[in-house]
Parts: C-alpha cells; structure tokens; sequence
C-alpha cells in the first residue's frame, strides 16, 4: 500500500479531531492549561506576609520601627503579642508566618550608642515569606540606621549629614522583570514545557493506538514520519501562537519579543519537538502506557532548563543529560527572547543545539519507525 | 472471614499480573526513582554558589577594584568578566553568560573624596528569579559595606575609638532565625513535597491504569469472579500488592531524605512513615474516586495526570497559596499534595505537636474513603462499560 504525504498528513489530522483522548493533549491542555498556571503565579509577589510583633520596649523608638515594618508592602502585623509562647503558639496555628522580637532595652542601647539587636523569627515552609520578612525588616533597619547617623551630627547641615550618612548612593535596577514577580519568571518555561509535553502525549498516544491495532499507518515509514510530522506542525502553528503570543498578552507578562527572532527560533523547537515526540512515541508499547511513561519527565525537565536552579549550579553530569532534550535549548531562548527582548544573535547557541536536536531525532525516529515496521 | 479469603486471593491474582506487565512494575519503580536521584542530586549543594556575575567597571580606581574583589569574594557572586561598556554587559546578561552586573560610573571615587555622593547602580536579571535574589543580596551587602568603610574611616579621623565605631555604622542590627531551615537550603524546601508528588501522581495514574486495563483486557469479570462478585474486597485485593509496593518506595524516599541526607524531621521518622503510607492510600483512593466519576480509563488518566501536576503549584510550596487567587486558595483542598504539605511543614521541619495538622490528616482520610459512596458506580463501571478505543 503506498500512500501519499498528504494522505498521512490529513489521515494524523482527522485522527486527532475524532479521538477525544488526543483532542485533550492536542488541544484542550495547549488552550487551558495556560491560563489555569498563569492564574494560579497572577499574584506575581507576596505581599503583606502576616507577622506578630513582640515589643518588650514600648518606646517611641520601638514602636517606630514596628510601625514601618508594617507600612512596607512586604509584612503586615497582624499580632501584637505578650510574650514568645504567645507568638509560637499563633505560629503553630499558621496565622502568621513570621515572629519580630524587639527587646526590652531596644530604645536604650540605640540612645547609649550601642547596637540593638532585632531578632526575627521566620516560618520556613515558603522561601518567599522569609524573603519578603527579611527585607522588610532589612529596609526598615537601613532607613533608621540612617536617620540615626544623620542625628548624630548636630553641627552638619541637612546635604552635608545626607552625604556623610550615605557617601555612595546605590541604586538596584531589576532587567526585565521589575517587579521580581513569579508570573514574569516561571510562565515562559512552562509555556514552552507544555508545548513539548502535549506533544510527546498525543504523539504517544497516537502511536500506542496504532501499537494496540497492531497497524502501521504506511509501510513507506519515512512518508508516514514525515506526514505525522507535517500534521502535528499544522496543530502546533496555531496553539504555539496562542500559547506564546496571546496568554503572555493576557496576563500582562513580559513580552520583548521581535516577531523575526521569534518565529526563526520557534520554527527549529517545533521541529525538535515534533521528531523528539515521534521518536520517543516509538518506545510506547500501548495506548495507556504514554501517560504512565511521559507525565511525570515534566516538573525534572522544568529543573533541568535551569529556568529556577541556576543552570551554573547544575552538576555537569545532569546539565549533559539535558541537552538531548528540545526543552532545556527552547526555554531559553525563548526567555532570552520573549521576556529579555534578545535577538536572533543572542540565541544562536540554543538555536543551532535545536537543529542538531531536529536533525538528529528525525534520523532516529526514521531508525525506529522502520525497525518497528519490519517486526509488523 | 469470606471477605478476608477474596482479598487475598484477588491480591494474588493481582501480584501476578502485575509480574507479566512489565509496564506496571516499572511505573511504580522507575518514575518516582529517577526523580529521587535527579531532584536530590540536582540540589545537592543546598544553595546555588558562585553564580555567575559582571563589572562595568568606568572607574578603574583602587576604590572600585577594592569594591568588586570583595564583590567576587561573596558566597553567590562570582564576576567573571569586566565589560568595557554598559550594553556589552546587557548583551552577555541577555546571551544568559551572567545573571547581573555591577556598575561604577567614571568618578566614582573622586566624587567620594570631594563630598559629591556618586550613585553607583547594579542591574539584575529577574527573568531567573532565584539566582537574581541571592545576588541582589550580596550586591546590597557589598553597596552597604562601602558606604561602611569611608564612614568608618571618617569616624576614625574624628577620633572614635574602635568599639564606638560599629555601633555607630549599625544601630540596629536584624538577627535572622529561620526556624527549622536555618542553611535556607532548597533542596530542603523543595523535595520534602516535590518528591511525594511525584509519588502520589504515579499512584493516581497506576490506580486507573491497573483497573482500567481489566476492562481493555475484558478480564474485568474475572477479576470480580475471584472475590464472588463482591466489588469490595475485589477493589481491595487488587489494590493492596500496589499499596505495598508504592508504600515501599514512599518510605525509601523518606529512609533517603530524613536518614541518608539528614533533612531535618524534627517528629521523627516513625511519624513520617505513617504519614506516607495514609498519603499512599489517600492518592489510590482519590484515583478509583476518579475512575468511578470518568469510567473511561484514557479521560480518567489524563484528568488524573493534569491534576497531579497542577498539584505542584497549587500546593503552595513554591509560590504561597496566601498571594493566590481566593477561589484556587478553596480549590486548593482538593488536591491531597497540599495537604502532605502542611502535614509535613508541621511535622518534620517544624516539629509541632501533631494535633496542629489534624485537619490536613482529616482530609488525606476523606480521600481514602472518597470511592465508598461510589462503590455502585464503580461496579457498573468495570462491569458494564467497554474500552473505548
């Protein structure tokens, strides 16, 4: 039976559109699962991270302090408690997440000309309620260090105490995300995780069914590799545009990206994709058995990319392990991209792994579809 | 007594089948292996170090040399190049070779000796939002301690004495006490759930799987000859080899977290393994619940696999559930991950007596007893509904 490129491609298509198990990888999570992530991160930041305040001083000075802590957009004193048992207990119960200790002598030893110490207690199930705690306190400890220099110089005019309180002024500028928000960082990765984890479903799907009616589509394999390919770059034109032009638009995200550099980046990962999909999809023995072997890669691949564990702490064993997938080379490109607004030289690296990527499983997915061929 | 009798003889019936499809034993095994391996591998460091940074560094004086070697001296920040010009570092920062910059404009130190209070800036790239935070703290420490020095020096030539000097450069002083993480260590925060989810996404999926396939396999009514018919012990049987078995792999990761890698389990490890095999149960009971909701195994599966991941962010391990959504805050409680979680926040990192995590176990209890109510639906699902291909 010979059959044409078209044949396969239109045959792959309608396939997709009567099966609902493929319509759900092919379709409904491309479209839904990217607004339901980039809900869940919307937030972006925490703010007002619930705190208890224990002052034994009761100063001015003291109660100064607390009240700035609690004007900053990172803690909110929810609690004002007696003693420490107190404030442990509230902890326990998870009404707040951090404990600020301010001691009995705070406004002394700060009028004596001695330090006072500030101890703050932090819950640790979240790194971002430390964080948001510990900056909170940190600025309002500089802002008060430094109104107390300045009061320090009685002879000094307002510029002059400006100056020797602060001789170098700082500024932190935050690139590309200014407001260090979740959203902004881990949605392009995932965006482009999930382009390549639908793939590698439906593909398995597809080709476990087939595996299952013991039928190959075409005994001419590279007509029938080429003609699924085809297919699935059909499908994947238009959900990627979606998924990398729309949803970011919607949430307000990022997006630098100039259409060239993004189009000429994109085209080499679904390349990669489709034939790194297709040739994983040849070691699927059933129709089932491509959730139980494709589901879980998705959160190891995400940590692979380096997207959240910086890729320079990754050992070099694991980093060598993820560059045989497209995901790793495409979520940075597309940060570099997408959210830093780079060009087609900025990613030339990640795009040319991405054409050996698309070179090299296209060869191997050819290698496996004839093996599997001759054993039907 | 009956009832005793068909479990073990569907068990047995299950052991062996589960022996001739290779595919069941090596999910169970494989999966949540691998992700124990690469996630506590992958961390192992506790902290990402020495992450790469830049110097844009127009003032070329002792001051500023002094600056970044102290800079590159930090526990996070490495600089491993100087940039001649402000939009070559921009590049190297958008090629991913360094996460941030340092920036000293010409004069810097000059205008420092005449009094005229340069601004020197550092530029962070927040598209890598852990790596972006840990150098923003050192490169805040570093301006800080600038400043520090020339006042220092300045307090000196006013003659202060050396013990009234830093008390005058930092009245206040911010103790940190991170309870129960005090190395902030990552691998800490992240696999404690990180790995049960896993775990407990593999259970969703083996559970719909292993009866899912007795109706492929039209053998469905074999397996409920085996316990008379009595839906039951038939349910029980075939799921009590996988509860061993995944109860198994649940307590290695717990024996490899708490033991081997000696994260801290301040209730001790016997609470911890009674923990994970009711988190074992709780996920096989949330998997038949959505097997006799879904009787089609492909539409279960594939519910099952996304709300296992979603299960990941939901949680609120990683980004809080407190800055989320109210309406995903509620939903929140119907993936039993976050309830592991907060078991284990008050457990092992903790250490809270257990009587706070009550509601949490409550409701891993509630999953596990979640198919009771819908045992009837469950039989006519294994018994009358067919393989849709």
């Amino acid at each position: 039976m010979k059959t044409s490129l078209f044949f396969i491609w239109k045959l792959e298509l309608q396939r997709i559109f009567r099966d609902e198990g493929l319509l759900i990888f092919f379709l409904l999570v491309p479209l839904a699962y990217p607004l339901l992530y980039t809900f869940i991160y919307s937030g972006e930041v925490v703010r007002d991270v619930p705190t208890i305040a224990i002052d034994n001083d009761c100063s001015p000075l003291s109660r100064r302090f607390l009240r700035h802590v609690n004007a900053t957009p990172d803690a909110e004193i929810v609690y004002y408690a007696t003693n420490m048992g107190e404030a442990k207990e509230l902890l326990r119960k998870r009404l707040a997440y951090g404990i600020i200790y301010l001691p009995k002598d705070f406004s002394n030893k700060l009028l004596s000309d001695q330090q006072a110490h500030v101890s703050l207690f932090c819950d640790m199930s979240g790194l971002l309620y430390y964080k948001s705690l510990l900056i909170a306190c940190t600025d309002v400890s500089l802002a008060m260090n430094k109104e107390l220099q300045i009061s320090r110089m009685p002879d000094a005019t307002s510029r002059e105490a400006q100056v020797n309180a602060t001789p170098i002024h700082y500024e932190s500028i935050a690139l590309f995300n200014p407001q260090a928000g979740f959203a902004s960082f881990i949605i392009p990765a995932v965006l482009m995780l999930i382009i390549q984890q639908t793939m590698l479903l439906g593909a398995g799907l597809s080709a476990g069914t087939d595996r299952d009616r013991h039928q190959p589509m075409s005994n001419s394999s590279l007509v029938s590799l080429i003609g699924r390919a085809l297919a699935y770059l059909t499908l994947y034109t238009a959900t990627a545009s979606y998924m990398l032009m729309v949803v970011p638009y919607l949430f307000d995200l990022p997006q630098l990206a100039e259409l060239s550099s993004l189009l000429g980046f994109l085209f080499p990962y679904l390349l990669a994709v489709v034939f790194f999909s297709l040739a994983c999809a040849s070691f699927v023995p059933n129709r089932e058995a491509a959730i139980l072997m494709f589901v879980f890669t998705s959160l190891p691949l995400l940590f692979l990319s380096g997207i959240s564990w910086p890729k320079t702490s990754i050992p070099i064993g694991w980093k060598i392990f993820s560059w045989l997938f497209p995901s790793t080379f495409g979520i940075n490109g597309f940060v570099c991209i997408n959210s830093m607004g780079g060009t087609p030289d900025e990613v030339k690296n990640p795009r040319i792994a991405l054409w050996i990527q698309a070179i090299g499983y296209f060869l191997f997915a050819w290698w496996r579809m004839r093996k599997n061929n001759k054993k039907n | 007594m009956n009832s005793l009798y068909y479990i073990k003889q569907t068990a047995l019936r299950e052991w062996y089948r589960m022996l001739h499809h290779p595919v069941y034993l090596w999910s169970i095994i494989l999966p949540p292996l691998f992700c124990i391996i690469i996630f506590t591998s992958l961390m192992n460091a506790g902290l990402p170090t020495k992450l790469p940074a830049g110097a844009v560094d127009e003032d070329d004086s002792p001051m500023s040399r002094h600056i970044l070697h102290t800079l590159d001296a930090f526990e996070y920040t490495h600089v491993i190049a100087h940039y001649p010009t402000f939009s070559e570092a921009r590049k190297a920062v958008q090629r991913g070779e360094i996460y941030g910059f340092y920036y000293l404009p010409k004069g810097t130190e000059r205008q420092v000796l005449t009094g005229r209070q340069p601004t020197t800036s550092f530029y962070i790239n927040y598209s890598y939002l852990v790596a972006a935070s840990l150098l923003y703290e050192d490169m805040r420490t570093i301006s800080e301690l600038a400043n520090g020095t020339i006042k220092e020096t300045q307090l000196y030539a006013h003659g202060a004495l050396p013990w009234e000097t830093i008390p005058r450069l930092q009245p206040i002083v911010i103790n940190t006490h991170p309870l129960g993480n005090p190395w902030l260590n990552y691998s800490v925060y992240l696999n404690n759930t990180i790995l049960p989810g896993v775990l407990m996404l593999m259970i969703f999926l083996i559970t719909i799987y292993s009866i899912g396939s007795e109706v492929k396999e039209k053998t469905a009514n074999n397996w409920l000859q085996g316990a008379n018919n009595h839906i039951l012990p038939a349910l029980i049987g075939k799921l009590l080899p996988q509860t061993a078995l995944f109860t198994l792999m649940a307590w290695g990761c717990m024996v490899w977290l708490y033991c081997w890698l000696k994260f801290p389990c301040q209730c001790g490890i016997s609470t911890m393994l009674f923990t994970s095999v009711l988190m074992v149960v709780a996920a096989q009971g949330f998997g038949i619940f959505l097997y006799s909701l879904f009787p089609w195994m492909r539409f279960a599966m594939s519910v099952a696999s996304l709300w296992g991941v979603i299960s990941f962010s939901i949680s609120g391990f990683t980004f809080p559930t407190m800055a989320m959504n109210p309406s995903l805050q509620a939903l929140g409680y119907l993936f039993p991950l976050r309830h592991y979680y907060l078991i284990y926040v008050n457990n092992a990192l903790n250490g809270y007596d257990i009587s706070y995590a009550a509601l949490p176990y409550i409701c891993l209890l509630i999953f596990t007893l979640l198919p009771l109510p819908m045992m009837k639906r469950f039989h006519n699902a294994v018994t009358q509904y067919k393989y849709i291909e």
